[in-house]
C-alpha cells in the first residue's frame, strides 16, 4: 500500500432496516475514502444515515441488518471478514467514541474497570498494570484527579467528563481509526469548546471520521467534510470551500438556518426512507428545482478542486 | 434596574435545596436573583449547566417552591398566594420544557393533549373545545392528521409544536421556555424558533428564554441575563451584553466557538456606580460588581 | 407475527373457557357434586365421566362446581391486591416526603411477615369463607404491588408531562387519575394477572391442608382427599389427577397470557433513530 494511498475506502455502501412498515433504506450507495491521518466530518441532521454509516463501518448494526457495497480499510474488505477477524479489528485498528447517552457507560462498573477492561482485551495487560494505564489515560483525556475518577461510577461524572472517560476507552489501545458519534452533543458552549480543544489534541496523525450535527464543531476540527442528506452524501469536499460556498441547496439551506446567519428554516421535513423520492430527495424542500429534479436521481459532480456536490444544477 | 409597569418583578429569589445524608449540606441553585421583565420582552437566561437557570425557571412558576423572595406577577405577589389561588393564576404563566417528548402523556393523543388546558379550566365548552385545538394545530404549522397521533409516532419537533400549541391555549402572559430546541436539528431549530418568535410577537407574550447556545440567545431576545452559580453577574440589552461584555466569565462564555459571529473586542468598560451588588455601566447595561 | 398473536389469544381462551365453566356450573354438572349418585370409587363411565370419590359424589361435577373456588379466589384476590396496590403505590409515589416515609417503613415491617404462613394463621382462627379469604389474601399480597407501582411512579412524577399538567393548573387528583394510573396500567395489568394466578395456587394449596370452607367444592380440597382416602394406591387416577390437572392448566393458560401482554405492550413505545 502506498503512503497517500486511503486508509478507509466505502464503496457502493447500501444499508437497510426491515421494519414491520417496510425496510429503511438507511444508507444508499455511499463512496467515501479517507486518507491517513485525516479528519473528515460527515455532517447530517436526524435521519440522514450518518450514525448508521459510522455504526456499518464496525459492522456494529443489528444482525438483521442488510448491508450491501464494499467497507476496505487498508485493502480489507470488512464487511466480508470473519467474526474473529472484526474482533481483532474492533478496538485496536479502528475504534469508536460512542454517542454520550446514559447508557454508553455501563452503569453499575466503575469507570477505571472498563477502561481497563479494553486495555485487558487489546493490549494484554493485566489486574494493576491495566488500572494503572487506565488512570494514565484518564490523565490524557484531562480529567482532574484521574487516579480517584477510575474508582468512581458513571453517575458521578458530569457530561462533560463523561464525554473524555467515552474518548479515553476509544484511545486505549491507541487505533489507527478513530470513528466519534456526535461528541459534543447536549453539552454547553465552554465545554463543548474543551472537548473539541481536546479532541484536536488527542488525535494528531490519526485517522478520524467524525459525526456530528454541529456546524461550528465540523468547521474547527475537520480537513473536509461530507454532508448526508436522506441516507446519501449530497455534498463532500475540503471544510472551507463548503461551508463558506456551499454548491448543494440543502447545505445552503441548513447554514442560512443558523441563528447567526438569519435562521432562515428550510421548509418541509425529512422524507421517510422507507419510500424515498424516486429523483433527487432534496426536490421536495429545495427552492431551486427543476422537472428533472423529480424523476433523475443526480449522481456527484465536482464544483471545484475535490469539492462536489450531488445535484442537478451541476450536471 | 427595571420599569415600574413590568410584567414580572423578581425580587432577590433564592432557591435552596438541602442534600446529604441527613439534609446537613446546602446547594444555592438559586442564590438572590432580581430582574424584570416587561410585556412583550423576551429576556434571554444563558450560563454553563448546573448554574441554576432551570431552577430559576421552575422556581418562578413555583413548579419548584422557593425559599424565600418575591416574585411579582401583574402585581400581584405569586410566592404568597395559597395553593387554590395559584392553580387560578397558572393559565397565565406557562413553561416549555427542553424535551418535548418527554412534555406530553405518551398515552394520550395530540387532540387530547391540547385540549387539556382547555378542559381544566373550563375555557370552552365541547364544542369550542374541538375548534379551539383545530385552530391551535394549524398554527403552530401541524394539520388535522396529527391529531390522532400519538407522541411517539410525531418527531422531536413536531412534539414541541404540539407543546407550543398547549400552552398557547391559555394564552398565557407570561412564558418561561426551558431549552426548547436543545437536541433539535439546527433547521428544525430554526422552525421552532421563527415559529416562537412569530407567534410570542402575535400574543405580546414576555418570555423569559433560558438556553446555553448564545447563538440562539442573540437572536431570540431583547435583553440578557448571565448566570454564574445561582447568581447574575451581568444583564443588559443582548448586543450589549454579548458584543462588549464586561464581567470576566461572560467574556469567557462569549468567546467560545459556537457562540456567534461578529465579535467585536469588549470596549473598555467604564467606571461602576451604583448600590455595591449589581453596578450600571452604561444605560440598562448592569454588571456584578465583586469581579469584572 | 403469528407466533405472538396466537400466544395471547389461546391462552385468553383457556382464560375464558375457565371463567365460562364457572358461571354456568349449576346447568352443566350432571350431578349436584354433594349428594350420592352412584357406587364409591367407580372407574369412569358413561354417567360418571370422571367416576365417583369415597363419598359416591361424581367426580366430574365437583371439577367443575370447584372451578367456582378456584377463581373466585384467583380474581376476587387479585382485584383486591391491585387496586390496594396501585392506590397506595400512586398516592405514595406521587407525594413523596412523609406519605412515602410512612408507606415504606409501615410496608418494611409488614414485609418481613410470611405470606402464607400468616394466611393459615388467619383462616385457621376465623375459617372464613372463600370470599373473604380471597380479600385478605388480597390485601396480604398486594404489599408487594405497592412497591412496583410505587417506583414507576415516583419516576413519572418528575416527568415533564406531569410537572408541565401541574404547570396548567390541574388539581392532584385529576393529574393521578387522568395522567399517572394509565401510564402504570401495563404494570397493574401483569400483576393483576400474575396475582391471579398465585392466589388460585395458594387457595389450591388452603384447601389441600382442610383451611377451606367445606361447603364449598374446591380442587385442594378433592387433591387431599383423593390422596387421603387411598387415591394413591388403589389408583385410582381419575379421582387424583383431573384436580390437579385443571389447576396446572390455567396457572399455565394465566402466566402465558401475562407474558404474551407484556410482549405486546413493549415494542410499542419503541422509535428507531438514524
Amino acid at each position: 500500500m502506498r503512503m497517500d494511498d486511503p486508509l478507509l475506502c466505502v464503496r457502493g455502501l447500501k444499508v437497510g432496516f426491515p421494519t414491520a412498515d417496510g425496510v429503511v433504506k438507511a444508507s444508499n450507495i455511499v463512496d467515501l475514502t479517507i486518507r491517513a491521518g485525516e479528519t473528515l466530518a460527515l455532517l447530517g441532521e436526524t435521519g440522514s444515515g450518518k450514525t448508521v454509516l459510522g455504526m456499518a463501518i464496525l459492522r456494529l448494526l443489528q444482525p438483521n441488518t442488510r448491508i450491501e457495497g464494499e467497507i476496505l480499510y487498508r485493502g480489507r474488505d470488512l464487511l466480508s471478514l470473519p467474526q474473529e477477524e472484526m474482533q481483532k479489528v474492533r478496538g485496536r485498528e479502528i475504534a469508536v467514541v460512542l454517542q454520550n447517552s446514559g447508557t454508553s457507560l455501563n452503569p453499575v462498573l466503575r469507570v477505571g474497570d472498563q477502561i481497563a477492561e479494553a486495555i485487558t482485551l487489546h493490549r494484554g495487560l493485566k489486574g494493576a498494570e491495566a488500572e494503572a494505564a487506565a488512570v494514565e489515560l484518564l490523565d490524557q483525556v484531562r480529567i482532574t484527579d484521574p487516579a480517584r475518577m477510575a474508582r468512581e461510577y458513571p453517575h458521578r461524572f458530569s457530561g462533560g467528563m463523561r464525554e473524555r472517560a467515552l474518548i479515553a476507552l476509544a484511545l486505549a489501545c491507541n487505533p489507527s481509526f478513530l470513528i466519534a458519534d456526535e461528541p459534543t452533543r447536549g453539552l454547553d458552549a465552554v465545554t463543548k469548546r474543551e472537548i473539541l480543544n481536546l479532541f484536536s489534541e488527542v488525535n494528531r496523525g490519526r485517522s478520524v471520521l467524525f459525526i456530528t450535527h454541529d456546524i461550528e464543531a465540523a468547521a474547527s476540527l475537520a480537513a473536509r467534510v461530507a454532508v448526508m442528506y436522506a441516507g446519501e452524501i449530497i455534498e463532500i469536499g475540503p471544510v472551507d470551500a463548503v461551508l463558506s460556498s456551499p454548491a448543494h441547496p440543502y447545505t445552503r439551506g441548513l447554514l442560512e438556518s443558523l441563528p447567526a446567519k438569519g435562521m432562515r428554516p428550510i421548509p418541509g421535513s425529512a422524507p421517510s426512507l422507507i419510500a424515498p423520492p424516486p429523483g433527487c430527495r432534496f426536490f421536495p424542500r429545495c427552492s431551486c428545482g427543476a422537472g428533472r429534479c423529480e424523476i433523475e436521481h443526480p449522481g456527484l459532480v465536482e464544483v471545484g478542486p475535490g469539492h462536489y456536490a450531488r445535484c442537478m444544477l451541476y450536471d | 434596574m427595571h420599569g415600574v409597569c413590568c410584567m414580572i418583578d423578581v425580587c432577590d429569589l433564592k432557591t435552596y435545596y438541602s442534600r446529604g445524608f441527613l439534609h446537613r449540606t446546602s446547594v444555592r441553585a438559586v442564590d438572590g436573583v432580581s430582574f424584570g421583565i416587561e410585556k412583550g420582552e423576551t429576556l434571554g437566561l444563558v450560563g454553563e449547566s448546573g448554574c441554576g437557570k432551570t431552577t430559576l425557571g421552575r422556581s418562578l412558576l413555583r413548579l419548584i417552591e422557593p425559599t424565600s423572595g418575591r416574585v411579582i406577577f401583574d402585581g400581584t405577589d405569586i410566592m404568597a398566594l395559597s395553593r387554590r389561588d395559584l392553580r387560578r393564576f397558572r393559565p397565565r404563566m406557562q413553561m416549555i420544557f427542553q424535551d418535548a417528548y418527554a412534555s406530553l402523556n405518551p398515552r394520550m393523543r395530540i387532540r387530547e393533549s391540547i385540549a387539556e388546558p382547555l378542559r381544566i379550566h373550563g375555557l370552552e365548552n365541547r364544542a369550542g373545545i374541538g375548534r379551539r385545538v383545530r385552530d391551535l394545530i394549524e398554527m403552530v404549522g401541524l394539520n388535522e392528521e396529527h391529531l390522532n397521533r400519538r407522541p411517539y409516532e410525531l418527531s422531536g419537533g413536531q412534539n414541541q409544536r404540539v407543546v407550543l400549541a398547549r400552552v398557547l391555549a391559555m394564552e398565557p402572559e407570561f412564558i418561561v421556555a426551558d431549552e426548547p430546541t436543545a437536541g433539535l436539528d439546527v433547521s428544525v431549530q430554526a422552525q421552532i424558533l421563527t415559529l416562537f418568535r412569530d407567534l410570542g410577537r402575535d400574543y405580546h407574550t414576555a418570555c423569559l428564554y433560558i438556553s446555553h447556545d448564545l447563538g440562539v440567545v442573540r437572536a431570540m431576545s431583547d435583553r440578557v441575563a448571565i448566570m454564574l452559580k445561582g447568581r447574575i453577574v451581568e444583564l443588559g440589552p443582548t448586543t450589549d451584553v454579548l458584543d462588549h461584555p464586561c464581567h470576566s466569565y461572560t467574556r469567557r462564555l462569549v468567546a467560545a466557538p459556537g457562540a456567534d459571529r461578529g465579535f467585536s473586542r469588549p470596549a473598555p468598560c467604564p467606571a461602576p456606580s451604583g448600590s455595591p451588588a449589581m453596578v450600571e455601566v452604561q444605560s440598562g447595561h448592569w454588571v456584578e460588581a465583586a469581579a469584572w | 407475527m403469528p407466533g405472538r398473536n396466537t400466544a395471547l389469544y389461546l391462552s385468553l381462551g383457556v382464560v375464558l373457557a375457565y371463567c365460562a365453566v364457572a358461571l354456568s356450573a349449576p346447568v352443566i354438572a350432571p350431578f349436584d357434586p354433594f349428594v350420592i349418585s352412584g357406587p364409591p370409587l367407580a372407574p369412569p363411565d358413561a354417567t360418571h365421566l370422571l367416576g365417583t370419590n369415597d363419598l359416591s359424589q361424581d367426580i366430574f361435577s365437583r371439577l367443575i362446581w370447584g372451578t367456582r373456588a378456584t377463581m373466585v379466589l384467583g380474581f376476587l384476590g387479585a382485584v383486591v391486591s391491585v387496586v390496594m396496590g396501585t392506590a397506595v403505590g400512586i398516592v405514595a409515589g406521587y407525594y413523596g416526603g412523609r406519605v412515602d416515609e410512612a408507606v415504606m417503613r409501615f410496608l418494611d415491617v409488614m414485609m418481613t411477615i410470611p405470606f402464607f404462613p400468616l394466611l393459615l394463621v388467619l383462616t385457621i382462627f376465623f375459617r372464613p369463607g372463600i370470599y373473604v379469604t380471597a380479600v385478605i389474601m388480597g390485601l396480604l399480597g398486594g404489599l408487594g404491588s405497592v412497591r412496583i407501582i410505587r417506583s414507576q411512579v415516583l419516576s413519572l412524577a418528575v416527568a415533564d408531562f406531569v410537572v408541565g399538567t401541574k404547570a396548567l393548573g390541574a388539581r392532584d387528583g385529576y393529574i393521578m387519575a387522568r395522567h399517572i394510573l394509565p401510564n402504570v396500567l401495563p404494570l397493574v395489568g401483569v400483576k393483576f394477572v400474575t396475582s391471579a394466578q398465585h392466589f388460585m395456587l395458594v387457595g389450591i394449596g388452603l384447601g389441600f391442608l382442610g383451611m377451606g370452607d367445606p361447603n364449598v367444592v374446591d380442587w385442594g380440597q378433592m387433591i387431599e382427599r383423593a390422596s387421603k382416602n387411598g387415591g394413591i394406591v388403589l389408583g385410582l387416577w381419575w379421582w387424583l389427577i383431573p384436580p390437579g390437572l385443571a389447576v396446572t392448566v390455567i396457572s399455565l393458560a394465566l402466566a402465558w397470557f401475562a407474558y404474551a401482554c407484556e410482549e405486546r405492550i413493549n415494542p410499542r413505545f419503541q422509535v428507531m433513530r438514524v
